[in-house]
């Protein structure tokens, strides 16, 4: 038995080098850091894993939705009354969504005040505020799809600021609105948006983001520069 | 400048030799904030749920949409930036923040990573969680965003069956929908509840040849549409409203240029408050608006007083 596992584990890592991406991605070493800065390390991890559960619950929402002006409303309430656990699932998705906001901007406020957009790792920053744009955009997508008053009224802000802005504005809100006024061509559009195009961007630059991480090693906790190596000329 | 590139390389190997293994001990810590976070998640979504308001009701101007709690500092940015500017605040500025940020890593390139060490960008970036900090306070606290406007369930399941039955095919309320019938607004004010029950049953046994056809609809559905209706109708004032506004109010507020200037202008108020706001205000503003300069009027006005001053302030501007 054991000798069978054993030959099944080398088939696999003969055809997918499973062993070496075991190295690079979890064996690897990282800078020691201390005390609770090692906690702020795990933001990152953390707004993944609301991600994921974002992700989930999604998918589990979008089985009963209907993003049409007549049904929107109705099918969340039946999401919430008649659906197995569908209450909790929809809780878990509404909180959720506060809580990626928050956890990005604290991991961004981490990275940000400990330096650690500074070379070699401007390439992850950058990726990084795209990120945050489009977890921004989720969530102003997302707060349409109740189609409830707050719904409705906030997103019709929404979109009319976009509409201000200076010579694109009003196109810029007809594409969003999908015409010129609030209607069936608005929800459609920001289901789409919000379950199929923002999943698919976020999912891209979240792979490039961590390959990034990866591939230039996690920043070593930053050190007063006094201190840092003495007869260093620089420091 | 790009010599301490090469130093660092050098001295991240080194720190990177020295260190712990991602796993277990990163990943250990980044499984136990997982695992506390979905529990917190998971006790908010059990107990708290995501509640649902009353349906989108496209017409009803009155209410006062509230953003996302994240996007509320945002808001209450934009009321210091009155008329014109309010582009500039609402998209040239998080347009240039945006930017900023995302070209950081190219202005800001020294060696030094401490905070301490970085006195500028470390007090821009406390002042920047102060000032955001600050404004979502304030916008949570300011009770004029969003007056909580309490809807009697009939009134909602109503508003539902006039989209639901298409009404708007042949009336208008508030300016919106179709010729055939009266705009119901205008007109419901000036008719009982029964007789609009009556008239729903068969609206030909009541205005004969009318052209509105009958329905057939259910007692509960009756019910629910003239509550509806009662509740975006404009009620009748009397005479007497003008004068007790000219006599209580006018000293600080204005109707059509006439009136003082401490308080605001209310020659359109009906369009952005409607009438149980309006009571609530008048008996006692700092109920709604704890930081009110506005006295409380119950006790020196009658409640009939206080309604026929809301209903005429409800009718302005509509
Ligand atoms: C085919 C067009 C049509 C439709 C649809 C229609 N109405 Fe009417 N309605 C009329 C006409 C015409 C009148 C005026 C004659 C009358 O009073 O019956 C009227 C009158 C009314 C009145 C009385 C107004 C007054 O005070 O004199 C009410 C209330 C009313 N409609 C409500 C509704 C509601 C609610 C619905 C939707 C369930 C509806 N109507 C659907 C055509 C229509
Ligand atoms: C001493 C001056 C003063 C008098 C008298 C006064 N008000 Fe006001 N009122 C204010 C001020 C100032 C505000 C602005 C918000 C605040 O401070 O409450 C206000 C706000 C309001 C608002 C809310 C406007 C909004 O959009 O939120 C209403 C409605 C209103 N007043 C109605 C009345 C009526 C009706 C009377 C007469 C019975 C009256 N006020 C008398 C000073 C006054
Ligand atoms: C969906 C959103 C995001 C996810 C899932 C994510 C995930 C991660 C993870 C798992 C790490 C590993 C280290 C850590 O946890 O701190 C990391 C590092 C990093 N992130 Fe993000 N991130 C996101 C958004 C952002 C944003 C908004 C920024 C900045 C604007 C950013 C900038 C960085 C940088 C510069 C690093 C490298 C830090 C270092 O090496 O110390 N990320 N990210
Ligand atoms: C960053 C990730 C995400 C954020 C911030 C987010 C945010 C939101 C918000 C704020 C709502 C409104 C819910 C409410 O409060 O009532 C919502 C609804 C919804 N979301 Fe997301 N979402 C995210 C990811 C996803 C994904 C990946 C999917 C599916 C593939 C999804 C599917 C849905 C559906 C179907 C609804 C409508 C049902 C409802 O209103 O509850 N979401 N989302």
């Amino acid at each position: 038995m054991k000798r069978r596992c054993r030959a099944v584990g080398e088939w696999l890592r003969r055809r997918t080098g499973c062993d070496r991406v075991w190295e690079t991605l979890f064996a690897r070493h990282i800078p020691e850091a201390e005390g609770p800065t090692a906690w702020l390390y795990t933001l990152g991890s953390a707004t993944l894993f609301i991600f994921v559960v974002q992700a989930v619950t999604g998918a589990l929402l979008a089985m009963n939705y209907v993003p049409s002006p007549d049904h929107a409303y109705d099918s969340v309430r039946f999401i919430n009354e008649k659906v197995l656990c569908g209450s909790f699932i929809h809780g878990l998705h509404h909180f959720g969504a506060s809580f990626m906001v928050v956890l990005v901007v604290l991991h961004m406020l981490r990275v940000y005040f400990m330096g650690a957009y500074k070379y070699p790792r401007e390439g992850t920053w950058m990726v990084g505020v795209v990120l945050l744009l489009v977890v921004i955009g989720f969530g102003f997508t997302g707060y349409l799809l109740p189609w409830d008053q707050k719904a409705y009224w906030a997103t019709m802000v929404g979109t009319n600021i976009a509409g201000q802005t200076p010579f694109v504005g009003p196109l810029v809100s007809k594409i969003l609105k999908g015409g010129g006024e609030m209607g069936a061509s608005t929800l459609t559009r920001f289901y789409a948006l919000h379950v199929l195009v923002l999943p698919a961007v976020v999912l891209l630059l979240i792979g490039i983001h961590l390959f990034l991480v990866v591939w230039h090693g996690i920043s070593e906790p930053p050190e007063r520069a006094r201190r840092r190596g003495e007869g260093n000329p620089l420091g | 400048m790009a010599d301490w590139h090469q130093d660092y390389e050098r001295r991240y190997k080194e720190l990177k030799q020295k260190g712990k293994s991602f796993f277990p001990y990163a990943v250990f810590k980044d499984c136990l904030v997982a695992f506390l976070l979905f529990g917190l998640l998971a006790f908010l979504a059990w107990k708290l749920g995501a509640h649902l308001e009353s349906l989108a009701d496209p017409t009803d101007t009155s209410y006062n949409p509230r953003p996302e709690w994240y996007f509320l500092f945002l808001f209450q940015a934009l009321k210091a930036f009155p008329g014109s500017l309010e582009s500039v605040a609402a998209v040239v500025l998080p347009g240039a923040v945006f930017a900023a940020l995302f070209f950081l890593p190219l202005f800001d390139r020294g060696h030094k990573r401490h905070p301490l060490d970085r006195p500028f960008l470390t007090g821009l970036g406390v002042l920047a969680i102060a000032g955001v900090t600050a404004l979502t306070v304030e916008g949570y606290r300011s009770p004029l965003v969003n007056p909580v406007v309490e809807k009697n369930p009939e009134v909602v399941e109503g508003a539902r069956l006039y989209r639901q039955l298409n009404c708007a095919y042949c009336h208008k309320i508030r300016g919106k929908g179709g010729v055939v019938g009266p705009q119901l607004d205008r007109v419901v004010g000036a008719e009982s509840p029964e007789w609009l029950e009556r008239h729903f049953r068969d609206p030909s046994a009541v205005t004969p040849h009318s052209a509105m056809p009958r329905l057939g609809l259910l007692d509960d559905e009756i019910k629910a549409l003239t509550a509806y209706l009662k509740s975006i109708a404009n009620e009748p004032f009397t005479q007497e409203a003008p004068k007790l506004f000219a006599e209580n109010c006018a000293v600080c507020h204005k109707i059509r240029g006439q009136g003082g200037e401490v308080g605001p202008d209310l020659s359109t108020i009906g369009s952005a408050r409607d009438k149980s706001f309006i009571v609530r205000y008048i008996e006692d503003p700092a109920k709604t608006n704890p930081k009110s300069g506005m006295p409380a009027f119950r006790g020196q006005l009658t409640d009939l007083q206080i309604e026929d001053l809301a209903r005429y302030l409800s009718s302005l501007g509509r």
